[in-house]
């Protein structure tokens, strides 16, 4: 048994500045690791209703991004979550604006529409002090898992389901033994990993989770405090395996 | 005898991480305010979505699942055309895999009773599904008999008037079969009004299908393209390599037709994942041009956009496909996985004209006796020019073909044929 770890994810400014910071702050304290925070895009590819609504909700806010990223506090550990599509035309701005807050990226598109090109983007996330989160999925050949878990940054994120914030029926445990196997970095299970499937997939060695769904949800119904009793309730259950 | 327990495999064979890429998820599109992968999880059984999505190599076919299948006539048969090698003087050896033996016909069974299997497990009475030449509403018709369930057919209208023979068989298994358009559900009547003599689409009966599935708390049963209707096909293929084995063949080419690519895809992805065979041709109508003019790219599975975005080869789910006889080929779009095998070099296509494979199911029918589907005549042809040019090179190679169905009743195609092309 080992610490396990907890990442959460949280759109980038939502639902509006002060309570992005105030969820932030107050998650940390309550046993958030790591954070992914999600770049508002108008195309998010793989997110399901929960997420897409928490990205309508910030473009309809007028939010200032830049500003916002400026404002983040100093904390322990930061990755940009963003679909390779949006920033590829300008990636090094988009690294460059980043560099100073984060300290990687992870680009859920990256091995499914440019499998190609990941050495380029791989070396220059690197370039710009950044480390690359690589994004996989059950649906990926397990050679390219063994082979991406090697060069991912900070850990190897496995992805679940097809898509976040619906309970599409998979066996979450038998998938997540399948990549232990053959990954040996950190490994952090999530994208539409339901509070059903925790135990499971800690069971079978994932070293930790990540949720992103579920805090919206809860913030959408009863406020950020909802969603930080949310962080409470998952670090007890990550530190009964610890 | 051969013990059938030899031949009918114990699992389903599934190629998804046996790709040579990781395959792009379904999506919505960018302006959608639903989830249309939500939206499968109301209209498709579970266990039936839990396969789509599973990325397990093998999936263990339930054993009452197994029971059933005998009484389709598991395994069935492979056999050497015999017939058609003297006929066309070629050192090459012609087997076949007959799915037309199946009482309904055509492989389309193969998924068909797995899929009302799952969900009679969950509980489901009643399922509905879409058909355009009938060989997937009669296999759903029968699979749904066989386990108690009711079933609902939207049956694309042209089809429902000209081929009223299919839909006696469905009625007689007990199905409700409605011609589509029809006045049960929104689309249909929507339709209707904008043209009362709308001849009907396979797209517009899918989507007649879903919502009639999804207002009255019914599961839909989906019959090609998705990768679970793929993976309960692979049954063919996983039959074909052990008969082969039993008579110590090894094929070097393994050859197909494709609609949505489920009886290529069952028959030939087995092969290809067990390293069997050196070329794999799938092969399409001309007059739907998917692999020479198709584009890789995400499309809808079905026209109105109620499925999830897929990539895969597509002429673009607006394309409207061109009234030729062979029904099962009337579809825009190729399974993702074998799009991507296709893509990738691994699988070879070829498409030819009407002229052509009603000329080469002639030849079939003269030499074996047996009248093809249309569709899978595609696949004939391609095995007729495939050994005249090992011919030629005096190659000494095994070719095996899937046979998806019989033509008998597909006999009022083959009149017209006759006359379109004689
Ligand atoms: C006999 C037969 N073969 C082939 C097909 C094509 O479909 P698929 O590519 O899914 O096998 C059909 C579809 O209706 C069919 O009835």
């Amino acid at each position: 048994m080992s610490y396990r770890c907890l990442v959460c994810y949280m759109t980038l400014g939502y639902p509006n500045d002060e309570e992005f910071i105030e969820f932030i702050n107050k998650s940390q304290k309550e046993g958030c690791d790591i954070y992914e925070i999600g770049i508002p895009t108008k195309y998010a590819k793989y997110d399901g209703p929960i997420i897409r609504r928490s990205y309508k909700k910030v473009f309809d806010e007028k939010i200032d991004f830049i500003d916002l990223l400026k404002k983040l506090p100093n904390i322990k550990k930061l990755i940009a979550l963003t679909y390779l599509e949006d920033q590829i035309n300008d990636f090094d701005s988009f690294l460059n604006i980043i560099r100073d807050k984060f300290n990687g990226v992870l680009l859920p598109d990256l091995l499914i529409d440019y499998l190609d090109y990941l050495d380029y983007y791989h070396k220059k996330i690197n370039e710009f002090g950044l480390k690359n989160v690589i994004f996989t999925t059950p649906t990926f050949p397990d050679k390219l898992i063994s082979k991406v878990s090697e060069m991912s940054g900070e850990f190897l994120y496995y992805g679940l389901r097809p898509t976040t914030g619906i309970e599409l029926p998979i066996s979450p445990d038998a998938l997540v033994s399948r990549v232990r196997g053959i990954v040996n970095n950190k490994l952090i299970v999530g994208f539409g990993l339901s509070l059903n499937d925790i135990k499971n997939v800690l069971k079978a060695g994932a070293d930790g989770i990540a949720i992103g769904s579920a805090f919206i949800q809860r913030i959408e119904t009863n406020g950020i405090d909802y969603a930080i009793d949310l962080v409470r309730e998952l670090r007890g259950i990550l530190d009964e395996f610890k | 005898m051969v013990d059938n327990e030899e031949i009918v495999p114990k699992v389903w064979y599934n190629i998804i991480p046996d790709l040579p890429k990781p395959l792009s998820p379904p999506r919505d599109p960018p302006s959608s305010d639903f989830s249309r992968i939500e939206l499968l999880r109301e209209i498709m059984p579970k266990e039936v979505l839990r396969q789509q999505f599973t990325v397990e190599r093998f999936v263990k076919i339930p054993d009452e699942l197994k029971e059933k299948y005998e009484i389709l006539g598991r395994p069935t048969p492979l056999m050497r055309a015999k017939g058609l090698e003297k006929y066309l003087n070629t050192p090459a050896k012609i087997y076949f895999k007959y799915e037309g033996a199946t009482p309904t016909g055509s492989h389309k069974i193969n998924t068909a009773l797995a899929q009302s299997y799952f969900s009679l497990e969950e509980g489901i009475t009643h399922v509905v599904t879409e058909t355009g030449a009938g060989q997937w509403g009669t296999a759903v018709a029968f699979s749904s008999s066989l386990f108690n369930i009711e079933s609902s057919i939207f049956m694309v209208k042209v089809s429902y008037n000209q081929k009223p023979m299919r839909k006696t068989i469905m009625k007689l298994y007990g199905a409700h079969v409605y011609p589509s358009p029809s006045d049960l559900t929104e689309v249909g009547k929507k339709t209707i009004k904008e043209n009362p003599d709308h001849p009907g689409s396979l797209g517009i009966a899918m989507s007649e299908a879903i919502e009639f599935a999804l207002k009255n708390k019914f599961k839909y049963l989906v019959g090609s393209v998705l990768d679970v209707a793929i993976l309960h096909q692979s049954i063919i293929g996983l039959e074909a390599i052990n008969q082969l084995n039993l008579i110590g063949e090894s094929p070097d080419i393994l050859i197909g037709c494709v609609g949505g690519g489920s009886n290529f895809g069952g028959f030939a992805f087995p092969f290809i994942g067990n390293k069997i065979g050196e070329e794999f041709i799938a092969v399409g109508s001309k007059e739907i041009p998917k692999f020479s003019k198709g584009e890789y790219k995400y499309d809808f599975a079905d026209t109105a956009g109620l499925l999830p975005l897929i990539k895969m080869i597509t002429l673009g789910n607006n394309y409207v496909p061109p009234p030729i006889y062979s029904g099962g080929l009337r579809y825009h779009g190729v399974a993702p996985s074998l799009s991507m095998l296709i893509r990738e070099g691994i699988v070879k296509w070829k498409e030819y004209s009407e002229k052509e494979i009603y000329e080469a199911a002639k030849i079939f029918a003269k030499t074996q006796g047996i009248v093809p589907a249309p569709e899978s005549a595609h696949a004939i042809k391609a095995v007729i020019e495939k050994s005249l040019e090992l011919k030629k090179n005096n190659e000494k190679k095994t070719i095996v073909f899937n046979l998806s169905g019989h033509g008998l009743l597909d006999l009022t195609n083959y009149e017209s044929m006759m006359e379109r092309w004689s």
